[in-house]
């Protein structure tokens, strides 16, 4: 179904009426499953994740389909993280089955995995063990690879394996085609799969709120002059989504502290020091 | 079992978490030039919690030393401690770590832990308990039947699995840990071997709301002559691994590791090991028994779903609770099922909400 693009520049509202950079309505959950060691539920709009955690144990990896890589550690290697992505049949408007080596998800089963091999702080564990992460896509409406890196870093974070900060993830597009070669097209935050079916994207994944780059995907031809912005734009959308996530853990553990299930922490003050 | 409709209760209000949503507020993105570079920004800590989450700075003063669950910037000179869980602060002297909420269980010398067999080796046992790494059991860590005190031969590596073998239960000590946090086990003491006679459970490891904790007693005996069905002194044996896991067994005079205290010195030790240490067929355990230990499990599964730990005091008065709970409802019909509404109300009995 062909966007039509043209009324953006009549009232600068998108097609679900959201301006340029505002982010989807966000939903997130820690704890989902009692008896996994992390897992989370994660809404950006309309799309639906809930990651599922195993892990860090030590199991063979030969009879899983998922995409493995291992952390990169001063001495030697660290855990390794094995990604698997299930997209739902019923995930998407049309009705239909994935196999289960489809191109498209193994990429994105590596980038997730090396992305997040990155991230975790892996050697504390040793390189025999493995971090299972299983992403189950329930309902798929764009932003998928972003919003399945979300998933898991907050399920990683439920688990209770130590990371360098979350990895967040944000989409972000722009205002016109390429074919239109308008040099001056505004960028787009966190795009649905109606924008991303018409417009050129990116996914572009940060280490928290800062500026460092763990990951960018560009599947789609844009001019150099427009790549600039819609980075920063969607570096500024990862801002938001950490922002978000740390909101979600942070009520959860607040939630655990009220109900007396873990102590008071202690607080840090220069007037501890004599 | 009959269906029960549970009344809808509403749902907690929705946190409002961007209140100044004016229409001047510039959603997530912001162009106008001032793209934070360089250094993570001090996040101000909006809420006053104690709650930690990865990449948090915890302090920059130099005084500090950093200890689990947290971490530093390689390469960077300063002396920024970050958290790297999510949890809370815990303080020993100058040494700052981080509490995770919910972890996995880590192995320290001396811990209680049952474990199952998951490989058997030439002349070691590859057991799960839980951890990130399995544990090992060296053939040279078990007693043998009749307590004889020998080398270890290769007659004895030959006969490995008739003495554990692959899937069966084992209550052991932590020995030793090696670099990578992989543990050691050993069984040479009477509160330790196989385990038969009764039903494992696991739990959530340390942390997480609830679990086990470490407790100057992970192994007890129950008397379960109190519920009037039960005729005579039986008693239940419960386990408390550290790891979790959870063994809950019909108790036999002498035996099990709540025994500890009565047990014969390791002078005597030929004396009590029997011969039938390594069997894995099940004594008969009465109905009443086998009841009571279904309800013991139903009162650890209440207390975890409940949010609250699981040790020994909790578990005694929480069955005592649902032994009252029981003779309350006695026309009912199941009264051993202790989740949902049911587990709520013997969690608020415990409690004293």
């Amino acid at each position: 179904m062909p966007l039509d693009t043209s009324t953006y520049n009549l009232a600068l509202l998108r097609v679900d009426g959201r301006r340029w950079n505002e982010l989807r309505q966000q939903k997130g959950q820690l704890g989902v499953q009692p008896s996994a060691d992390g897992s989370a539920y994660l809404e950006m709009g309309n799309t639906k994740i809930q990651c599922i955690i195993s892990g860090p144990n030590e199991r063979d990896l030969s009879k899983s389909t998922s995409s493995a890589s291992t952390a990169p550690t001063s001495n030697g290697a660290g855990a390794t993280v094995a990604v698997s992505i299930m997209i739902a049949p019923f995930a998407t408007v049309d009705r239909k089955r994935r196999g289960r080596n489809d191109k498209r998800l193994q990429e994105m089963q590596t980038t997730i995995a090396s992305g997040l091999a990155a991230t975790v702080q892996g050697q504390s564990y040793g390189p025999r063990s493995t971090i299972h992460i299983s992403l189950n896509v329930l309902s798929q409406d764009g932003s998928l690879l972003a919003c399945l890196i979300n998933a898991a870093s907050l399920a990683l974070v439920d688990a209770g394996v130590p990371m360098t900060d979350y990895l967040v993830a944000c989409t972000a597009g722009s205002t016109s085609s390429y074919a239109a070669a308008d040099e001056e097209a505004d960028p787009l935050l966190d795009l649905n799969t109606q924008e991303e079916q018409e417009l050129p994207f990116l996914t572009l994944a940060t280490l928290g709120a800062t500026d460092k780059v763990v990951a960018m995907v560009c599947e789609s031809r844009v001019q150099l002059t427009r790549l600039e912005g819609m980075m920063a734009t969607a570096a500024d959308g990862c801002k938001g989504v950490r922002d978000f996530l740390d909101g979600v853990v942070r009520d959860k553990g607040e939630l655990m502290v009220q109900e007396g299930a873990i102590g008071r922490g202690e607080v840090v003050s220069s007037m501890d020091l004599d | 079992m009959p269906i029960t409709i549970l009344q809808p209760s509403l749902a907690p209000p929705p946190k409002l978490r961007n209140v100044d949503s004016d229409s001047d507020s510039e959603g997530g993105a912001d162009l106008e030039g001032d793209v934070a570079m360089g250094r993570p920004a001090k996040r101000a800590r909006t809420q006053d919690s104690s709650i930690m989450t990865p990449g948090e700075i915890i302090t920059d003063d130099p005084q500090w030393m950093r200890g689990h669950g947290t971490y530093i910037i390689p390469g960077a000179s300063s002396n920024t401690i970050l958290s790297s869980v999510a949890g809370t602060l815990a303080k020993t002297n100058k040494l700052l770590s981080v509490r995770p909420l919910r972890a996995r269980y880590t192995p320290e010398i001396g811990d209680l832990v049952v474990g199952r067999i998951v490989e058997v080796q030439a002349k070691r046992w590859r057991v799960d308990v839980g951890g990130t790494l399995l544990a090992q059991l060296p053939l040279s860590a078990i007693n043998l039947p009749g307590g004889i005190q020998r080398r270890r031969t290769e007659t004895d590596e030959l006969q490995i699995r008739t003495f554990f073998s692959e899937g069966e239960l084992l209550v052991a000590e932590v020995q030793q840990l090696y670099n990578d946090g992989a543990a050691v086990l050993h069984t040479r003491s009477l509160k330790y071997g196989k385990l038969r006679n009764g039903v494992f459970m696991s739990v959530t490891g340390t942390g997480g709301g609830g679990g086990v904790v470490r407790a100057r007693r992970q192994a007890f005996t129950l008397d379960i002559s109190g519920t009037d069905e039960v005729s005579g002194s039986e008693k239940i044996d419960v386990l408390l691994g550290v790891n979790g896991y959870i063994w809950i067994s019909k108790h036999i005079e002498g035996e099990g590791a709540a025994a500890e205290t009565s047990g014969p010195g390791i002078t005597r030790i030929e004396e009590s090991v029997g011969l039938n240490v390594y069997s894995s067929q099940n004594d008969i355990i009465p109905v009443d028994t086998m009841r009571e230990i279904a309800r013991v499990r139903g009162v650890i599964t209440a207390l975890v779903e409940n949010g609250l730990r699981v040790d020994e005091e909790m578990v005694i008065k929480g069955y005592a609770e649902a032994v009252e709970m029981a003779k309350e409802e006695r026309d009912s019909a199941d009264t051993l099922w202790l989740g949902g509404e049911r587990g709520k109300r013997l969690a608020n009995a415990l409690v004293g909400r």
